[in-house]
């Protein structure tokens, strides 16, 4: 099976946003997406992945919280944006736009999941 | 013998933060049939907000868009019988309602207070604002009472739009899946628009699919139909803009999540039970929606004033720019040796620009202190100096400003005991929620 070095983005939506100091980032697939690109989201995010792909959250604890009944997991990265006296310093301190950079890192991802297409 | 099942509940939002459009209101009730408009105006930050307007004047400390908003709306409320409920009185839900009343509309006004519990919390004898989050059924005992309007203090985001669905089903406590539905269509409604393609990942999928006509139209607020099961169907009102769909709502129900649970002073919402489903265009149904016991404990959000902050925007351009930046940050290094600070991240911009602007990369130096004046003078004095006396180019983006207070929220929980879920009624009563 063929597979390609792309932007998470071409399979996956994401939301994200904040808790005090920590953010979770929602990736789901959408609608008219194939059921196989759910296990292959479900397999592949990890705690390793997401260190790799968000740095700054390498040395933060993480949980995975798969719900395959919204086609998606959720990411919770604790502590990312401050705590203490560091509050608020981070760039984008609320994270509204973590998902979207996270959308836009390059993964490889097998051909047929995004050829398959989004019929609405 | 069947019991008569009422018909759904229809709740509409008008507000997802304090700051949201503010025409809103009059859309949502012009735009078409509603039974109680809700509105959510406090998030985690504007607690602190809110709790530096009483600092200033304590008989403010609400959210004062709600009350301009009401200004406007109220007599058209009470004309087509939709009732507003809204977590706009914030740090002070008594003195909303008085300014409510004081409109002059004859609405029949009650609130929600209790939620504040400084003095409470041994850990934080240092908080500006300190409130547990309260549940749903000080705002049903509201309605039921016949209040035309409702303000709260901090209940849930989700507790607006679930009191009124507790009221219309005469729902109990211990109708946990009904409830947990009830969360589920507050959660998705809470953040208004973020419901119907704002701030939506795959908006422009959707746009290429012929789903959205006009994406400048303004994006239509969006509306939940409760049902006396608790399964709900989120829509908006026709000829708004922006779309309803399995998707949009996904992405809400994302939004802030922790776990695999979503905990409410009313109840524990499991969040692997719910299913989505798309009815037609524009509406979406939620069912399937499982709850359990709530937690025992309250959930309280407390707010310090954490100490002040200031920054600095500096402009790096053309050749050489990571030598810039070594040479920036060793020579603020120097005259600044003991500060606390913070500078960003960026990336070189491609060679051979077209524009100046395109050449060029912000480099954001952020610093931090419990004494204002060294956040103040003291740093953007040393920081400007560098004008004539540093790399090429050196120019910054904006004059230098003064310190800004900043808070640290934390948040903390509390027994139920010491939390008294209060609602004073438009006839002047008060009762105290179990």
């Amino acid at each position: 099976m063929s597979a390609t070095a792309r932007p998470l983005g071409d399979l996956v939506y994401a939301r994200s946003g904040d808790k005090g100091g920590d953010a979770n980032i929602g990736l789901w697939i959408p609608a008219g997406r194939p059921d196989a690109a759910v296990d292959w989201l479900l397999t592949t995010v990890t705690v390793d992945w997401v260190r790799t792909l968000l740095p700054e959250a390498a040395e933060l604890e993480i949980d995975l919280v798969p719900l395959p009944n919204l086609r998606g997991i959720n990411i919770v990265i604790h502590g990312i944006l401050g705590a203490g006296v560091a509050e608020g310093v981070r760039f984008d301190p609320q994270a509204k736009a973590l998902g979207e950079w996270l959308r836009s890192r390059y993964v490889v991802i097998p051909d047929a999941l995004v050829e398959s297409g989004i019929s609405q | 013998m069947a019991e008569s099942v009422k018909r759904s509940i229809r709740v509409g939002n008008c507000s997802g933060f304090y700051g949201d459009r503010l025409s809103a209101m009059r859309e949502m009730l012009e735009g078409g049939p509603l039974d109680v408009l809700t509105g959510d105006y406090l998030a985690e930050l504007t607690m602190l907000i809110l709790g530096k307007d009483t600092m200033r004047d304590p008989s403010l400390g609400y959210a004062k868009t709600f009350l301009a908003q009401a200004a406007d709306c109220l007599a058209l409320a009470l004309e087509k019988g939709v009732r507003l409920v809204s977590n706009a009185g914030g740090l002070n839900p008594a003195g909303l309602a008085q300014a409510l009343d004081a409109l002059g509309t004859g609405a029949r006004i009650a609130y929600v207070d209790g939620d504040d519990v400084r003095g409470h919390l041994e850990d934080f004898p240092d908080a500006l604002t300190a409130n547990a989050y309260l549940g749903g059924f000080g705002i049903a005992r509201a309605l039921a009472a016949g209040a035309d309007v409702v303000v709260t203090g901090r209940v849930t985001d989700a507790a607006v739009v679930m009191g009124p669905a507790i009221w219309w089903h005469d729902w109990d406590r211990g109708d946990h899946d009904r409830l947990a539905g009830a969360v589920v269509a507050g959660h998705v409604i809470e953040c208004g628009t973020q419901a119907t393609g704002g701030n939506f990942a795959g908006l422009f999928d959707a746009i290429d699919a012929g789903l959205v006509e006009d994406p400048a139209q303004p994006f239509g607020f969006p509306i939940a139909e409760i049902a006396a099961d608790g399964s709900t169907v989120i829509t908006k009102h026709a000829g708004t803009g922006g779309l309803v769909t399995v998707d949009t709502l996904t992405a809400q129900l994302f939004y802030e999540i922790q776990g695999s649970t979503y905990l409410n002073p009313d109840v524990t919402t499991d969040l692997t039970s719910i299913s989505l489903r798309q009815l037609a265009r524009d509406r979406v149904e939620i069912s399937g929606t499982r709850g359990s016991e709530p937690p025992a404990r309250l959930k309280v959000a407390v707010n310090r004033l954490g100490g002040w902050r200031n920054q600095v925007e500096f402009v790096l351009t053309g050749l050489d720019i990571e030598r810039k930046a070594e040479l920036l940050r060793a020579q603020v290094e120097a005259a600044l040796p003991d500060l606390q600070r913070s500078w960003s991240t960026w990336r070189a911009p491609a060679p051979d620009s077209p524009t100046e602007e395109g050449a060029a990369v912000l480099q954001r130096l952020t610093v931090w202190s419990s004494d204002e004046a060294a956040v103040g003078r003291a740093f953007t004095g040393p920081a400007i100096e560098l004008v004539l006396a540093s790399y090429a180019g050196f120019h910054v983006t904006a004059p230098p400003g003064k310190a800004s207070a900043y808070g640290v929220y934390t948040p903390t929980y509390v027994d139920r005991e010491l939390v008294h879920h209060t609602v004073h009624l438009p006839d002047g009563t008060t009762e105290v929620i179990a």
